[in-house]
């Protein structure tokens, strides 16, 4: 089935690099490097060069600190991503936000996808992404509430536990008035996850793929990969690649990036070893 | 009058080996456009991995194998051009396939030296089994080394 995310439409062979773009003065990985509107506008100038396909803007950081009203959101991603719309037509403008209100705002505003990275907390964001004709992840977060950490989380089987929240998730979403083409899972790597849970989402994500509906994994210089290597953050880029090998081997669709170059040349060489892609050009013993 | 077409044996025109870039784009479509002016049914002249080939470029064009009115003849010349060649480079590969060559284009193989072929690397037993097919001047339609084999697609007949 043909991906439809807001205007954009991408094939099924197509795999998609959806790079971070922070309108926050603290998430973990860039520290707010892009806090600065034209900070943040050079980011997507960047990525977009390195072929991103799908930009993600968040205004607020996934992890507990500063309280950020719903003005204040709107107030660090709207014109943004307005700015952005005219900027790149054929760019594909994501928001990660769970707030209705903000979904809402950035639609209006020219977004194509809501990121709901926190799972469904606000029930109306589906009845959002209907009115507007845009694409929503549908993440699992095991039911955690927005920006906090996992504390002894167990699952009796995680990967079921996300199969069978984000699936219905997405039929919550159909039934609202989504279009099928246009939704998306994602196991969400660390949200309501401890390492260990990770780490099985990773080796048995083929099972989500199974599921039919196309998968978004996020995985870049998360703890999960830090924890695995015992490496801070900064250094995590290859842990990331590794677990971003294994998973496009199970056939995931859309990755959701720092590192834009790095992750394209690894999702394409994976898929062309499993014969998804041909060789970009290969004359080597042929000629 | 007989119709005689020469193209060469790279395994880069077979469709298992697609690129998302064709790195013979030339010599594809140059290849094609004389398989095509075949007609409807020809005979294959070529080692084994050149019948592969001229099932291929066949297949894509539309023409039949059989009959003895058209033939298609699989065949190149030394595949030493350059250091980056398969072979490495062999000086002697030069005056090799320029005395084939021009062999080609007269359409009269009979002085042709094949000794030294297989030390080329040359992919020569379709073209010495049509050698009593060629006659009269061949045209042209493609005649390069791009990666250190010499190919001709050449058209016989009229």
């Amino acid at each position: 089935m043909t991906l439809r995310l807001g205007r954009h439409e991408f094939d099924d062979d197509r795999t998609l690099m959806m790079a971070i773009v922070n309108r926050t003065p603290d998430s973990f990985y860039d520290k707010g490097a892009t806090w600065a509107e034209d900070k943040a506008f050079d980011r997507v100038a960047q990525v977009v060069d390195e072929g991103a396909e799908m930009v993600d803007i968040g205004g607020i950081k996934a992890a507990p600190g500063e309280e950020i009203d719903e003005v204040e959101e709107k107030r660090r991603v709207v014109d943004f991503v307005a700015r952005i719309r005219a900027a790149y037509p054929s760019l594909v403008i994501s928001v990660d936000t769970w707030r209705a209100s903000v979904g809402d705002a950035v639609c209006e505003a020219g977004a194509d996808v809501l990121n709901d990275a926190w799972g469904g907390a606000d029930p109306a964001l589906v009845d959002v992404a209907a009115k507007h004709d845009v694409a929503l992840i549908c993440t699992h977060t095991g039911g955690a509430v927005p920006r906090t950490r996992p504390y002894r989380v167990e699952y009796d089987d995680v990967v079921r536990s996300a199969i069978d929240d984000t699936v219905a998730y997405a039929e919550r979403a159909l039934a609202a008035g989504v279009a099928r083409e246009s939704l998306v899972i994602d196991p969400a790597h660390d949200f309501g996850k401890n390492t260990f849970h990770s780490l099985e989402i990773t080796r048995r994500l083929g099972e989500m793929v199974a599921t039919g509906w196309p998968v978004l994994v996020s995985l870049s210089n998360k703890d999960f990969v830090g924890e695995s290597l015992d490496l801070p953050v900064g250094e995590r880029l290859t842990g990331t690649l590794a677990a971003t090998a294994v998973c496009a081997l199970a056939g995931a669709r859309i990755y959701r990036v720092h590192e834009v170059v790095e992750t394209r040349q690894v999702v394409d060489m994976v898929n062309t070893i499993v014969g998804r892609r041909l060789p970009a050009r290969a004359i080597r013993g042929l000629q | 009058m007989t119709r005689v077409v020469l193209v060469p044996g790279a395994l880069a025109l077979l469709p298992e080996y697609a690129s998302q870039v064709d790195p013979v784009a030339e010599l594809r479509a140059a290849a094609l456009a004389a398989v095509r002016w075949l007609g409807p049914e020809a005979a294959v002249l070529g080692d084994t991995q050149g019948e592969r080939v001229a099932a291929a470029l066949m297949g894509a064009a539309g023409v039949r194998r059989g009959g003895t009115a058209a033939y298609l003849v699989v065949g190149n010349g030394s595949a030493k051009r350059s250091e980056k060649a398969p072979g490495h480079l062999d000086e002697r590969s030069f005056g090799f396939d320029a005395a084939l060559g021009d062999a080609l284009v007269a359409g009269d193989l009979s002085g042709v030296d094949w000794s030294l072929a297989d030390e080329l690397w040359a992919s020569v037993d379709g073209l010495r089994r049509a050698s009593p097919l060629v006659s009269g001047s061949a045209a042209v339609d493609y005649a390069d080394d791009p990666y250190g084999v010499q190919y001709w697609v050449m058209r016989w007949g009229s």
